[in-house]
């Protein structure tokens, strides 16, 4: 016992005399196993709560959407489905598109949005049922009332609360009682828009009687859901409801899809999965670094007390006893990582958590600690400076004992690569070659601290990466979008009205409050729900119809042509590089084809690819006006696009279209890109803290490099000072040995945090993003910034050593044998 | 040359006050081979660091070259070891990345005489017997080899003064022997030349040997037994 304890107290001694370099490692251990483990269980505490929540609120199994334009009597409707065999229950809802206007007192909120009719008999809906964050739910008694209860994270957004002032499009009040979620919109993603949309989309809940009063659709619906029983084949049920639908239905398209297929239960899981991935990669990118410096400091502190060791073995002490030292030291620092590590992770956890209850809220969460990712995560914060302790322990009780006690002066010699710099003619004075010399003196530790400050570079590298991809994709959508026509407006119908209805002749007559012409230009177009088909693929499209001769705005073709009165489809790259198609290859269309004022049908069309346009966006694709004929709505429109005149903005179009009868939603077109740009901002927040992050791991790396380089290097230092060179001159050869260090790492993580950003991006597209074709683009500004960052960071940590060096005892230091 | 004039030096070690000098005053002329003899801990290393301006004593006042560097600040210090001062280790305390010519160009680029072609640190590194030896590294060559290419790197600085401190203390006699002959050489060729030992042997080669002890001057004057010629030394 009283062995133990003399080498505890020894090898606390060693561990106090490196203390700084103890502590820089510990953090940088703590930050790896800290994000290990705060991040390592993310994956299933947002699944275990969005199965929680999709559960608890009854989401549906299966869903049937009436095609655009159709609408079906509720009681027809579910008295030719509610007796489908393995259907356990059914609800109809009436959704329609609407203008929302909740502007405050002091701030104007208009976005375009959708009302979502739901059956509040007996409790309703049962299916999909809301949850309520704020004021009530909706009930029986609000039956034919104006009531509604607001989609929760819209509400979120603007800080809005029931009672507060609400308008739809028709100028019509609404009264506010409560905000909610419900499965379909745990995500705001608006037809056209992106992920996170609720600040330019809102989802409202209304009882179906009013909605289908509101539209004017009094008795119909549009919309289905259902649940199954456990036991059933979906697919069996599927195809049942087909033959019922054909049979009592015919003229009427539909389409239908599971929960599984639903894009926002599908992004919700993948999310979370996806961003598992990420957290992993940084995780492990984070215990590389760790295990860099890790290496470096055991490795140094070991070949430090090397003599000792041979000292020890020549006076016959055991081996163990001789190892037992060092390793003692690796498990204290292996502990204090270990012990910071799971600290910091169980405070990251809840950072995270808590940004993502508040990024993408759910109705019910189950966070609890994972206790493998813990336990993984302990072991690995452990396993890490151990064993790094572990090695080269190993390797110095092997060596005979002679050999450890003959090291001489201990430190790494000039030999090694050392060498091969003598042949290499490096010009200037002795001093500006000693910086090269050094870095090749030591090839392994200098190894390690390239691959340490190339790891923080490759995560810096790679998200900055992230948000130039988005940047660029971004740019090219609105160079497609606002290139022309930029101050266009898209007038949403709520329904297909002839063009030459008198309202919409009347919108050239429109006048501003001051009695100016309020639009300059009124365009009718359609725009069509549909799916793009080539051999096995399938690609849902938003397909819009515009006068390929339009003076308002028309799709840039990148590759081929399509002239006004021509038939042909218009693709988006991506829709094209999906599909496997060229310019003047022919795909399947699938369109609605009108049938009845009421009743569309979902038909197929082989239609030729007569051109390529610069969206970025894989479900935008075009046709000519002219091509309405092949869905039996020539002459129609659903869409205006209209341009403000000189005495006119787009607000003010807005508000006198607002009250319009017919018109449904209002959009300026740069609000889509603003969405964008909204969430961009949101994301370069967070792409800041992993910069700072990433950036002060590389700090440590090279302050712990730099600091083990003073140590090792102390006689020299005191040498150069006793010759008369200045602190200030030994400072800069420290830098230009850093710098090079900075820039050899710099560069090789600029490297490998692109060839991750590509396989990153290339598997979340293929998984997450298949709608957009991302111009993936790392911009000379970040390699810019990540030159300078990574190499300023690491060329100035000697700094940090000045005071060290200024407090040196020159004399003893001098004198100094190992 | 050198004065010190009743120059003290005293260590707070925790609550007691350690003397290393006391009252030393002494006056060292150019051109001097002066060796400083004595025990461990009779203050010959203080006063070395003393002399190059390592360390400021307690009292009194060091003049060396007409520089009184006991007034002068750090920066001074620095700039007096650069211009004035020539340093011999013990444990040679050369640049293990250099090789020996780099070290020797090291001291030469020191002095802001930069020769591109290396041409004054050939020339001296074939003065110390290491023209052949000039492109290896320090761990490629023998301790009296590593020694010399350490008085050469002193020799190259073109100072006036040469600190030696034990510079045979980790060498062979044959070996050292060398070394003290190159020391001597310098003395001839008017360096002032210092050498801090406990070898009371080497000491019989000097032109003066001062012997310290517990931090005073106990003798001053020509070797006992007069000097020697460096063929005569054994120990």
């Amino acid at each position: 016992m009283k062995q133990v304890q003399f080498w505890l107290r020894w090898s606390w001694r060693d561990l106090k005399a490196r203390w700084l370099q103890v502590v820089a490692i510990g953090i940088i251990i703590a930050l790896g196993t800290g994000i290990f483990s705060g991040f390592g269980g993310q994956k299933k505490w947002r699944i275990n709560s969005l199965n929680e929540s999709y559960g608890r609120l009854n989401s549906y199994d299966l869903r049937m959407t009436l095609t655009d334009g159709s609408y079906l009597e509720k009681e027809a409707l579910l008295n030719a489905l509610q007796d489908t065999q393995g259907v356990k229950g059914i609800e109809t809802r009436l959704i329609i598109a609407t203008q929302v206007d909740a502007s405050q007192a002091d701030e104007t909120i208009l976005v375009q949005g959708e009302i979502v009719g739901v059956d509040v008999a007996a409790n309703g809906p049962h299916i999909n049922q809301l949850y309520v964050n704020q004021g009530r739910d909706l009930i029986e008694a609000d039956t034919g009332k104006n009531v509604v209860m607001v989609e929760y994270k819209f509400a979120k957004h603007y800080g809005l609360k029931p009672g507060d002032a609400l308008h739809i499009s028709g100028d019509i009040p609404l009264d506010f009682v409560g905000s909610g979620q419900s499965p379909e919109y745990f995500y705001i993603i608006p037809a056209e828009g992106v992920f996170l949309g609720e600040a330019s989309y809102a989802v409202l809940f209304m009882p179906l009687e009013t909605v289908q009063g509101i539209a004017g659709r009094e008795g119909l619906v549009n919309s289905v859901v259902m649940t199954l029983d456990g036991s059933v084949d979906g697919k069996i049920v599927q195809a049942e409801i087909q033959q019922r639908m054909a049979q009592q239905f015919p003229d009427t398209g539909f389409e239908m899809n599971t929960r599984q297929e639903d894009n926002i239960y599908k992004l919700a899981y993948s999310d979370a999965k996806n961003d598992q991935v990420t957290w992993n990669i940084i995780a492990y990118l984070f215990l590389i670094g760790a295990a860099m410096g890790a290496f470096n400091l055991a490795g140094r502190m070991v070949e430090a007390q090397r003599r000792q060791i041979g000292i020890g073995m020549a006076l016959g002490v055991p081996r163990f006893w001789i190892a037992f030292r060092p390793l003692l030291v690796g498990l204290q620092i292996a502990v204090a990582g270990m012990v910071f590590g799971l600290g910091f992770g169980a405070l990251l956890s809840n950072i995270f958590g808590g940004y993502v209850k508040d990024l993408a809220p759910l109705p019910y969460w189950i966070i609890k600690l994972d206790m493998a990712t813990f336990l993984k995560a302990a072991l690995v914060g452990f396993l890490l400076p151990f064993v790094a302790t572990l090695i080269p322990t190993w390797r110095a009780v092997r060596v005979n004992p002679i050999d450890a006690i003959q090291s001489g002066t201990l430190v790494a010699k000039g030999g090694g690569l050392t060498k091969l710099l003598n042949y290499l003619p490096i010009p200037g004075q002795s001093f500006a070659r000693m910086p090269f010399r050094n870095i090749l003196r030591a090839p392994w530790r200098t190894t390690l601290t390239i691959l340490g400050v190339a790891v923080a570079i490759t995560l810096m590298t790679m998200f900055v990466g992230f948000l130039d991809t988005f940047v660029a994709t971004m740019d090219r959508a609105k160079e497609a979008l606002l290139d022309e026509g930029g101050n266009r407006v898209q007038v949403n119908l709520n329904f297909f009205y002839p063009i030459e209805t008198p309202n919409i002749q009347a919108l050239d007559t429109l006048k501003t409050a001051d009695g100016d012409p309020l639009l300059a230009q009124v365009e009718p177009r359609l725009m069509l729900g549909g799916t793009l088909k080539q051999g096995d693929t399938e690609i849902e499209t938003m397909l819009e119809l515009v006068s390929m001769d339009s003076p308002i705005w028309k799709p840039t073709f990148v590759e081929g042509n399509l002239k006004a009165g021509q038939p042909g489809i218009v693709l988006s790259e991506k829709a094209a590089k999906d599909l496997g198609v060229k310019v003047g290859d022919t795909i399947t269309l699938e369109h609605p084809l009108r049938e009845d004022t009421f009743s569309f049908r979902m038909i197929t069309s082989e239609v030729k690819v007569a051109a390529i346009h610069n969206n970025p966006m894989r479900s935008l694709n075009y046709m000519d006006m002219s091509s309405a004929s092949m869905m039996g709505l020539e002459g129609q429109t659903n869409l205006l696009v209209v341009t403000p005149s000189t005495y006119a903005n787009t607000n003010d179009i807005k508000r006198a279209l607002f009250s319009q009868p017919g018109v449904s939603s209002v959009v300026g077109i740069t609000e889509y890109t603003d969405a964008f740009d909204e969430i961009l901002k949101i994301f370069a927040v967070f792409l800041r803290i992993v910069q700072v992050v990433v950036l002060f791991m590389a700090f440590l790396i090279a302050f712990n490099s730099t600091s083990i380089n003073v140590d090792e290097r102390v006689r020299e230092i005191a040498t150069m000072f006793a010759f008369g060179l200045p602190v200030r001159t030994v400072t800069r050869m420290q830098i230009v040995e850093n710098i090079l260090v900075g820039i050899f790492g710099t560069l090789l993580g600029i490297l490998a945090g692109w060839l991750l950003l590509q396989q990153f991006l290339a598997a979340r597209v293929e998984d997450q993003l298949e709608d957009i074709n991302l111009i993936i683009v790392l911009s000379p500004t970040t390699i810019l910034i990540s030159i300078v960052l990574g190499v300023l960071v690491v060329a100035l940590t000697p700094i940090l050593s000045i005071r060290r060096m200024l407090r040196m005892d020159i004399p003893s230091t001098l004198r100094y044998v190992e | 040359m050198i004065t010190l004039d009743h120059v003290s030096k005293h260590f707070q070690m925790g609550a007691v006050t350690v003397t290393a000098l006391q009252d030393v005053s002494l006056q060292i002329n150019k051109g001097e081979f002066v060796v400083i003899l004595g025990p461990s801990g009779s203050g010959k290393t203080t006063l070395l660091n003393m002399l190059s301006a390592l360390d400021t004593p307690s009292s009194g006042k060091i003049c060396i070259n007409g520089i009184d560097i006991t007034s002068a600040s750090r920066t001074d210090h620095f700039k007096f070891r650069r211009e004035t001062i020539g340093f011999i280790f013990q444990a040679f305390n050369l640049f293990p990345s250099l090789t020996a010519l780099e070290n020797v160009q090291f001291a030469v680029d020191m002095r802001g005489n930069h020769h591109p072609k290396n041409g004054a640190a050939q020339q001296v590194l074939t003065q110390v017997g290491l023209g052949e030896r000039v492109r290896h590294f320090p761990h490629e060559l023998s301790g009296g080899e590593q020694q010399r290419v350490a008085i050469a790197r002193a020799l190259a600085m073109g100072n006036p003064v040469l600190l030696a401190d034990e510079p045979t203390g980790e060498l062979d006699f044959r070996t050292g022997i060398q070394i003290l002959q190159l020391l001597e050489e310098q003395a001839l060729n008017g360096k002032t030349v210092l050498v801090v030992t406990h070898n009371r042997e080497i000491s019989r080669v000097a032109d003066r040997v001062i012997e310290l002890s517990s931090g005073q001057i106990v003798r001053d004057g020509l070797p006992q037994g007069g000097k020697a010629a460096i063929s005569d030394l054994h120990w």
